[in-house]
Order: structure tokens, then C-alpha cells, then sequence
């Protein structure tokens, strides 16, 4: 927008409660003040800091209005990229789709196909890396049945439980079924044809399995170390396409880590 | 003594591993209300075995006792090994009790000949009706066409699988005659044409009516044996490009021969697979198509074999250094295309960039263009091809970054099955695994230099 001061870097820490409402709330303070504030945290990033830390109220209204903002000026491809994005894990994530949005508000919508630009190009590697591991734990999500209850337990890096929600839901969905998210302590609970995404307080163990769901795991253990061709062993394509970090919630690997 | 469902899964998955297409891309089926599955139009890996291949559906044979005696084939009648059948209630719980717990997408289902093509595709159908009105199972079904199946089922088949493949199993008639006496060729081809016809009759009444029945929506696939017959690589590459344009194949698999048998027709049961020579198949096969290349631009008859030192693209851009370099602001999508080192995806970033302003080296870094061998071949704001010195040391450093570093055994103290030929010949004669690396990219580098 013309006329308008410059962005400053500031010596300020913003703290907000963790929610994407909460990251737009943070959205609106930076764009008022025009400042870039020297870190975002949220709950579980605090620490001591030589900066002040100034709390970031969520404000519904507020986190709309940029929601809007963001569609309108940016299109919702946008938006769209920075919901996702915002699921990352890792710990900048928040600054670095708040220098995307300054550069993407001044530039408008055609900021989104500068794909060499520093502010873009970090944007999508953060939205990259969600859409990587989601794809992979679509894959990789393994269920146990107990009591007419499917369960499974992944430990990703991102928070992928949204992405996965509606893959489930189209091929699962007329059974009950979860998905406890052990890093980030959520979890995706589809019950009677109800679907929750829950923070939890507390750690989440899965009953041990029964007979029938032991079996069901020795078979599909078996064929799993059946298809391998000795002739061909490549441990290494094996762990590229799929990390060593996913194979303790794995049936068929959990024993080999 | 009545088998378990452990043993019958153990012998119908062992025979069926050597089956190479496990994809499960292409569908986008979906389920109503109290439905079990969907297709994810993508297809999704769910596992990788030790060899590194994806795990996407559950591959068996409804049975592995065959009238046929195929040559290849460890199924054949003359070989001893334990055999079993899978009733179609088995198969179809199976699958649910998998599907369910997400190891899988769906069922691939082969068979080899029981008694006859017609008895062993009805029992196929068997288990797929089950699946699909009985379960209300709505995942990916891949069914294997028997040759000499009569055509009404076939038809029967395609309307409740998602894809079907008929395996042309050698490159040649001359191969097929000699190594697979009971298949003949027109029994492969008939069955191919009918499916690629069924499902362009049934995707133009979709168009029409909203409820017409789909026939194998994720199309036909194929799979042949490498190494097992004397075609070279031209012949197979030409015989893919016709695969996909006449009978409008989805996908054509190779699979390297693994010796299983003991055979004067076949080669001996110590020969390596060919497992490099596999790999370059691949490698040329994407660039038929997605990189908008023809097979004879590729190989042809005077060089009818693929380097086991270079992908075929770099081969192709060392063949005609005349084009290069361009430039990535202005070359036209095809011509990035074939930049060694860009693939689709960077194709199509810097086309979408390059709107947005110029680009220079730091902006193709950021967007995720690997410039290891394309710096070699382009120019861009700021950069006019990367020079690397000159003469025959410039000329070296070009050839180290073009060859492909995964064919010399490199960091290997044993010899990797996916070293190039030249390299398993040395260590076959004494010569430690690292140093037969070592001497053979030695040696296919200067080959390289003389002809940059």
C-alpha cells in the first residue's frame, strides 16, 4: 500500500496460545505496528529472553479478519498454503510465514508464483515438508483392533492429523476409529460417524492386541517378509523411501529397530 | 492335510513377488454410506520391503497350480514346489482384515492356469464379487487377465477391477515360442485390444450417462521379463512406445530375470540380474512419457544399447551438445524438459518463475533445481554456463558430474547388486569390489572425456 511506513525489525518476542486463529492474531498485531518481531512462540517454545515477551490475545474477530484479508488479496491458494504450512513442526515456522505475508501484502497475488524469492521459496519448503510426511503417514498408519475399535499411534513431525482426517474418514469412515498423534499429543477420534481433533492432557497407551488381531499381524508380518527378493536386498532404497524414524509404530518393522 | 491360511499366504504371496507392478494410482472410486474403501487417485505406498519396492496392495496368486509349463516361470507344472489354492471366501477376508488396518490399498490379484483360463477367471471373478456386493469394499482391485480367457469374462473382470493387466511376459514372438509354448502371442494381444477398447467405450458412456458402469477406470497395465532373451534395449524401448500408443497402456513394467531354473533355453542359474540394465529401462521409459521423448531419439539401431554408465537423458543432451547451453528465462518448456538435472517438477517451477522476473543461480537454488549436472547446459541472469576450467580438465569435471555415481560400488566393501556389469566381471575374477568401482569409473570417464 502506498504511503505506508516501512517494516521495522523489532526487539520484541510475541506469545501466542499455538492455534492458527492465534498465529493471525499475531498476523494483525505485526501488519498495525509494522514490525517484525524477533521470534514468535507459542506455549511450548518459552524460555527465558533477554527480549520483552508480549502476549497476543486470540481474538476470533481479529484472526477473521485476516483469514479474509488473506483470501481476498492473496486468493485461496493462499490460504490454503498457509494453513498448511502452518502445521509444520519446525520452530520458526511462524516467522517465516509472517515475512511471507509482508512480501506477499506488498506485492499481491502473483507473490505466490516467485518461487525463487527467499520469503516464497521458505513458504513452501515448510509446506512441502507437511505435504511429505502426511503423504507418507497415509501409508504408513497401522491400526490395531480392539473392542470394534481400530487405533493406531504415529510420532510425526508435523502436525499431519488434519491432512489425514479426510483420507480416513472416505475409506474408514463407517467404522470407529483413532489416530493418537504421540509427539504432539492430539488425536483424531471418529466415532459414530463423529469426527474430533483433540488436544490431550495426557499420554494415550492402546490396549495390548488380542488373539484375532495377533494373527492378523503375524500374517501380514509374513507376507511383508515374503515379498522381498533376497536377490535384489537394498537396504538403502528402503530406508530413503521410508525413514527409520517411522518403523516403531510399523507391524511389520517394529521388532528390526 | 488342510492348509492354513498362513501357509496357502506364504507359498500364493512367494509366487506372486516376482510380479513387478504394485501401483494403485489412477482411481478415484469412492464409497457411499456403510461402504469400505476408497481409491486414492495417486496411489499410496504402504510399506517397502528389503529391496526397496513398494508394498501398495496385496499381491497373491489365487492359486499356484499351473497346466502351463513356461520356461521362466517358478510356477511352471514340471517344477517341484509346494503348491496351494486360495478359496475365494479366504482371499476376500483376507484382503478386509488388511484393508482395514491400512496396510494395504487393495488386492492384486494373479493366478497361474488351474485347469483351464476360463475355470481359473471365474474363481478370479469369484473373489471379486465377494469384495465388491458382498463387502461393499470399495479399494483398488488390480486383476491379472489369463491369457485364453474367454472375452464375456474378461468383460466380467473389468467391470469390477479398477485395472487389468495381461502380461506380455518376453519382448518377442521368437521368445515367447521357445521359452512359454502353451501362451501364444494373439492370446496376449486379444485380451490387451478388448480391455483398451471396453474402456474407451465405457469412458465415453460415462460421459453420457452418469450411472454407466465403469470398465478397469485405471486402465491396463503390462510386464516383461529382461535378460531371460537375447532383445536388446531399441527393440524393448520400440515395442513400449507401440504398447503405449496402440493399446493406450497406463504403465509397462520390466522385470530383470532372476534365474529360477535350471534351463539350456535360459541363461545359467549363476547369472546376476540385470539389474542396472532394469533401471535404465525405467529411466527411459519416464522419458517416453513425461518427458515428451521418442524411443529412437533415445537409442537406435546403430547404438541399440543403453550405457550403464549414464542415464539416458545425459546421453541424449552428449549426443547433441549443439543445443546447449540454453538459457532458462527463455528456452521453451520441452527444451527444459531436457536439461540433464531439471526434472518435471523444476520444469515447471521455473516456467511458473520465470513469469514472475528473471532468474538468476541463487533464485534456481532456492526453488529446489539441482545444478550438479545442469549448470553444464544452461545459462541464466548472471551465469553463462559453468566453464569449470578448460580443455581436457574442464572436460573431466563435466564427465564426473554427468556419470551416474550409483554403478561403481562406491563406499561398498561388498559388491552391490546394482554395480554396473563391467564392475561384477572384475570382482567375479578376484579383484576387490571397491577397486573393480574404482578402475571401471576410471575407465568410463575417460571414455566419457573423449567424447565431450
Amino acid at each position: 500500500m502506498p504511503g505506508q511506513r516501512p517494516l521495522r525489525e523489532a526487539d520484541i518476542i510475541y506469545s501466542y496460545d499455538g492455534s492458527l486463529a492465534g498465529f493471525f492474531c499475531c498476523v494483525f498485531e505485526s501488519f498495525a505496528r509494522r514490525e517484525l518481531p524477533f521470534a514468535i512462540w507459542d506455549p511450548e517454545a518459552e524460555q527465558p529472553s533477554l527480549c520483552p515477551v508480549r502476549d497476543i490475545p486470540t481474538d476470533p474477530e481479529r484472526a477473521a479478519r485476516v483469514r479474509r484479508g488473506i483470501r481476498a488479496k492473496l486468493g485461496p491458494a493462499a490460504g490454503e498454503k498457509v494453513a498448511v504450512a502452518f502445521l509444520s513442526g519446525q520452530a520458526d515456522k511462524e516467522l517465516v510465514l509472517l515475512r511471507f505475508l509482508h512480501h506477499a501484502f506488498s506485492v499481491g497475488p502473483g507473490a505466490l508464483r516467485q518461487l525463487g524469492r527467499p520469503e516464497v521459496a521458505a513458504v513452501n519448503n515448510l509446506e512441502r515438508n507437511v505435504q511429505w510426511e502426511a503423504e507418507k503417514l497415509r501409508g504408513f498408519v497401522r491400526f490395531e483392533e480392539s473392542g470394534g475399535m481400530l487405533g493406531a499411534v504415529v510420532h510425526p513431525k508435523n502436525h499431519v492429523l488434519p491432512l489425514l482426517r479426510p483420507f480416513f474418514c472416505a475409506r474408514i469412515g463407517g467404522e470407529d476409529f483413532l489416530i493418537y498423534d504421540a509427539s504432539h499429543s492430539e488425536v483424531l477420534l471418529h466415532q459414530g460417524g463423529q469426527t474430533r481433533l483433540e488436544k490431550l492432557s495426557a499420554p494415550l497407551t492402546l490396549p495390548e492386541p488380542d488373539a484375532a488381531e495377533a494373527e492378523c499381524q503375524r500374517l501380514w508380518k509374513q507376507f511383508y517378509e515374503t515379498l522381498a527378493i533376497a536377490g535384489r536386498r537394498n537396504e538403502r532404497g528402503r530406508m530413503n523411501h521410508c525413514p527409520k524414524r517411522y518403523w516403531a509404530d510399523m507391524t511389520e518393522l517394529r521388532d528390526q529397530v | 492335510m488342510e492348509q492354513s491360511v498362513m501357509e496357502k499366504l506364504t507359498i500364493l504371496a512367494d509366487s506372486a513377488k516376482y510380479d513387478v507392478a504394485c501401483t494403485s494410482s489412477g482411481s478415484g472410486r469412492r464409497s457411499g454410506p456403510g461402504g469400505l474403501g476408497s481409491c486414492y487417485a495417486p496411489g499410496c505406498c504402504h510399506a517397502f520391503t528389503a529391496d526397496g519396492r513398494c508394498v501398495s496392495l496385496l499381491k497373491v496368486l489365487m492359486t499356484n497350480c499351473c497346466s502351463f509349463d513356461c520356461a521362466y516361470c517358478v510356477n511352471r507344472r514340471s517344477n517341484d514346489v509346494p503348491r496351494a489354492t486360495f478359496t475365494p471366501r479366504e482371499l476376500a477376508d483376507l484382503t478386509i482384515a488388511f484393508y482395514r488396518r491400512n496396510y494395504i490399498e487393495g488386492l492384486f490379484l494373479s493366478s497361474a492356469v488351474l485347469g483351464s483360463a476360463d475355470y481359473t477367471t471365474e474363481r478370479m471373478i469369484e473373489v471379486l464379487r465377494l469384495l465388491r456386493e458382498e463387502y461393499g469394499f470399495h479399494g483398488y482391485i488390480h486383476a491379472k487377465a489369463i491369457p485364453g480367457a474367454s472375452p464375456a469374462l474378461i468383460q466380467r473382470l473389468g467391470c469390477l477391477a479398477d485395472r487389468l493387466s495381461v502380461n506380455i511376459e518376453l519382448p518377442s514372438e521368437g521368445s515367447l515360442k521357445r521359452l512359454a509354448p502353451d501362451k501364444g502371442r494373439s492370446d496376449i494381444l486379444r485380451p490387451m485390444g478388448q480391455i483398451a477398447a471396453s474402456a474407451a467405450a465405457s469412458r465415453e458412456a460415462m460421459t453420457l450417462y452418469r450411472h454407466a458402469p465403469a470398465f478397469a477406470p485405471a486402465g491396463q497395465s503390462t510386464q516383461m521379463i529382461v535378460g531371460a532373451t537375447p532383445e536388446n534395449d531399441y527393440q524393448i524401448l520400440r515395442l513400449t512406445e507401440g504398447l503405449y500408443h496402440k493399446y493406450s497402456l497406463k504403465r509397462v513394467f520390466y522385470s530383470a530375470y532372476i534365474p529360477v531354473t535350471e534351463d539350456s533355453r535360459l541363461p545359467a542359474l549363476d547369472t546376476k540380474p540385470p539389474l542396472v540394465r532394469e533401471h535404465r529401462l525405467y529411466q527411459a521409459d519416464w522419458l517416453l512419457r513425461f518427458y515428451r521423448f521418442r524411443a529412437d531419439e533415445i537409442l537406435d539401431e546403430s547404438s541399440p544399447y543403453f550405457s550403464p554408465y549414464l542415464d539416458p537423458k545425459c546421453g541424449w543432451a552428449i549426443r547433441h551438445l549443439e543445443l546447449f547451453p540454453v538459457d532458462v528465462n527463455r528456452a521453451p518448456y520441452e527444451m527444459l524438459l531436457r536439461v540433464p538435472g531439471i526434472g518435471v517438477k523444476s520444469a515447471q517451477r521455473i516456467r511458473t518463475a520465470r513469469r514472475q522476473g528473471s532468474l538468476g543461480l541463487e533464485e534456481l537454488k532456492r526453488m529446489g533445481v539441482v545444478l550438479k549436472r545442469a549448470q553444464y547446459f544452461i545459462t541464466c541472469r548472471g551465469f553463462t554456463g559453468a566453464q569449470g576450467g578448460r580443455g581436457a580438465a574442464r572436460r573431466q569435471r563435466i564427465a564426473h558430474a554427468l556419470i551416474d555415481p550409483g554403478v561403481f560400488n562406491a563406499g561398498c566393501e561388498q559388491l552391490s547388486l546394482f554395480s554396473a556389469p563391467a564392475v561384477q566381471q572384475l570382482a567375479a575374477q578376484g579383484t576387490p569390489p571397491q577397486l573393480a568401482g574404482r578402475l571401471v569409473k576410471e575407465e568410463a570417464v575417460r571414455c566419457l572425456v573423449n567424447a565431450l
